[in-house]
């Protein structure tokens, strides 16, 4: 079941009235397009566009960020209701799920009549729905991206022949898919009829993973069993009714989980997900990802899950969340071998000290940073909180960012300008003030003419480096008084 | 009397043991405690990371930030890799131990900057835990120096000379600081050595001006 539209959806403003006449796109956090209406589709916008280009082919047309936790929220009822006729509905992300249909069809007389019921049962909450059925998750995915609005039903009869016409595109890695076209193979079929060892020897357990969708065969299920106490619990007293209170105590879940099964070698590629209420009410939900779940795009889902629980328009969870349970299935060793250099054990302990260290200091206080792009030293780190996917440049770190003080970079940046004592002589800097002393200044550079925000009633200011003997500064003057902004340390 | 090195090393790795040992400073072997004091500006921020920079390509590098003035960029300057380097702001003296002994038993380099009013006795528990784990730990008081017998290796910042402003023109290129360096690591001798930075990954020891037992800057 998917709902290729699901991005767009905001409760209210567009809330089942896309497709009518306003061009919309949701926007990843990567900044490309990940769903548009009909009508940017009629303008040229296409999904994996980067945003600027799709603005460009279509001016008018109005973006929504896509934030995936808020989507989810939105997206539980109708898993909810998918639910109250099969169960045991896996989701893949918010707008797409897997239905295990296999009992289901013999109780509702058929294919045609389960997805004609299923559909009837969403009718209420609107939108644009697909469905594709197959006997495996490769088939089914595939078939109901082969959907169109004016046809949204796709039964795939026989899973082989079906995936035999497929290009080698949907084998979802532009890597791959480039090396076989270069080979001369473009299609599954063509794929399938290379033997398995010379695909193996090539490509690896990529090409056998290829190989075997090539072939109609879903991924292989990992026959081992799972021990029993894989499965990761944790109880609360008092019970947790704070959202980021249950998201801290994901992410810690999480990676216990997939460290259990690292030593294994193996990932889960399913999770079932159980939250239970103070009041002793039960809820569950099973997610699945088409790559082995990591610790982080684990905790991810579990923040999203609990996020819908919590402040979901299910009502949340009476009393509070009194246990949380995480359950692997569907493990694979894919994805899992470290690089000869890691090691396991210490990155595991480093996890763990920093989390704790969260505890004492705070979560806003573990902080990591990566360049963006700025005319301050301030400007050019983007900080995000340890853990946490990385936020989104705000600035184009290639850009020539004219004005920017050459390098070497400060060590020391203070968070707000502080006020700094310089005594100047005709306009040249002769001492500044450190700590209790007077130090004289030994050579300077600047000043840099800086026109200030004046949008934000900024006035200008002058930038210089100053020296002395015991280090360098970089200061500026502004409405006459001078301040630090950075200590070359 | 001044000893002066007739070529220009290379410290910064862990790749050249043989002449780590041969100087015997600015390397931090696991387990090992440096010491920095000096005025924020005498470049002991990149010293103290340099010395840390052959632990951040294997495993985390946390920087233990009191003032909140850390700066990632001169950390990347040096090779660290930005994911690599985590930052925790803490200026709660109380907090401040509980924090570095929980990063000591996890994380393979630690550079933490000593809030004013920090015990002696704090710091020669710290400096014992550090080489239980065999955690490669710098200390740089934002006041002051660490008491005797904590640190390895002491780093004192006695003068910085830059190169590259004058008068309004230019900007900052290259800079040279002139180090009393004490500890284990000189077997108790006081040593003057003159460090050049030029905003690249490798900081250069230039000279190695000799011993003193005075500690005062050799001219």
């Amino acid at each position: 079941m998917w709902y290729p539209t699901w991005a767009l959806r905001q409760p209210g403003k567009l809330w089942g009235k896309l497709g009518l006449d306003e061009p919309t796109q949701a926007v990843g956090q990567d900044g490309h397009v990940v769903a548009r209406n009909e009508t940017a589709a009629r303008c040229g916008v296409t999904v994996g566009m980067m945003r600027r280009s799709a603005e460009a082919v279509c001016p008018t047309i109005t973006t929504i960020v896509q934030d995936l936790r808020v989507e989810m929220a939105r997206f539980e009822p109708v898993v909810q209701a998918v639910e109250s006729l099969v169960p045991r509905v896996e989701i893949a992300e918010p707008g797409t799920m897997y239905i295990p249909i296999s009992g289901a069809v013999a109780y509702y007389g058929g294919e045609e009549a389960l997805c004609e019921r299923l559909d009837k049962e969403l009718e209420p909450y609107g939108g644009d729905r697909r469905m594709g059925l197959a006997a495996g998750i490769f088939a089914s995915y595939q078939a109901v991206r082969q959907t169109t609005t004016d046809d949204p039903l796709h039964i795939v009869d026989n899973d082989a022949e079906f995936v035999r016409n497929l290009d080698v595109e949907s084998l979802g890695s532009a890597d791959i898919a480039a090396t076989f076209r270069w080979l001369g193979i473009t299609t599954l079929g063509a794929l399938a009829e290379l033997p398995v060892s010379a695909v193996v020897t090539r490509f690896g357990r990529e090409g056998l993973l290829a190989h075997r969708q090539a072939q109609g065969m879903s991924r292989r299920v990992d026959p081992r069993s799972i021990p029993e106490d894989m499965t990761v619990e944790s109880q609360f007293d008092p019970p947790i009714e704070d959202f980021e209170q249950a998201s801290f105590v994901a992410r810690n879940m999480a990676q216990r989980l997939i460290g259990n099964l690292a030593p294994h070698g193996v990932a889960p590629h399913r999770v079932v997900i159980t939250g239970i209420a103070a009041d002793g009410s039960e809820r569950s939900r099973t997610w699945r990802s088409a790559d082995p779940f990591s610790d982080k795009s684990l905790a991810e889902r579990v923040r999203w899950q609990l996020r819908a629980w919590i402040e979901g328009v299910t009502g949340g969870i009476h009393g509070g969340l009194a246990l949380l349970r995480l359950e692997p299935a569907d493990l694979s060793g894919a994805g899992r071998q470290m690089a000869l250099a890691d090691d396991a054990k210490a990155f595991e302990e480093t996890q763990r000290a920093l989390m704790e260290v969260q505890a004492i200091a705070g979560r806003e206080n573990v902080v990591v940073a990566h360049p963006q792009g700025g005319r301050d030293a301030s400007e050019r780190v983007l900080w995000t909180r340890w853990g946490d996917k990385e936020n989104t440049a705000e600035r184009d770190l290639d850009a020539p960012w004219p004005g920017q003080i050459p390098g070497p970079s400060p060590a020391l940046v203070p968070s707000t300008r502080i006020p700094f004592d310089i005594t100047w002589v005709d306009g040249i800097p002769e001492q500044v003030r450190l700590r209790s002393r007077w130090v004289p200044v030994l050579s300077w550079a600047g000043p840099w003419r800086r026109s200030g925000r004046w949008w934000d009633e900024e006035g200008p200011s002058d930038q210089y480096q100053i020296v002395t003997s015991t280090g360098a500064y970089l200061c500026e003057v502004r409405e006459g008084r001078s301040y630090l902004l950075a200590v070359y340390d | 009397m001044v000893t002066r090195l007739h070529h220009s090393v290379a410290l910064t790795t862990l790749e050249t043991p043989d002449i780590a040992h041969d100087f015997g400073l600015l390397s931090l072997a696991p387990g090992q405690i440096a010491g920095l004091s000096g005025l924020p500006g005498s470049g002991l921020t990149r010293i103290g990371l340099s010395l840390l920079a052959p632990y951040a390509s294997r495993g985390t590098l946390v920087y233990l930030d009191v003032r909140g003035w850390a700066s990632p960029a001169a950390a990347w300057e040096l090779g660290i890799e930005p994911d690599q380097f985590v930052v925790v702001r803490s200026s709660d003296v109380v907090s401040w131990g509980r924090i570095v002994a929980t990063l000591l038993d996890g994380v393979p380099s630690v550079y933490a900057e000593v809030p004013r009013g920090m015990p002696d006795r704090a710091l020669y528990k710290l400096a014992a835990k550090a080489r239980a784990q065999r955690t490669a730990l710098v200390l740089r008081p934002i006041t002051g120096q660490l008491p005797s017998g904590v640190a390895h290796l002491n780093l004192v910042a006695r003068e910085v000379v830059w190169e590259g402003t004058e008068a309004g023109h230019g900007s900052l290129k290259h800079r040279r600081t002139i180090l009393a360096v004490s500890g284990r690591a000189t077997r108790g001798m006081e040593r003057t050595i003159e460090i050049e930075d030029n905003g690249t990954n490798d900081l250069r020891v230039v000279s190695d001006m000799g011993a003193q037992t005075t500690g005062e800057v050799v001219g």
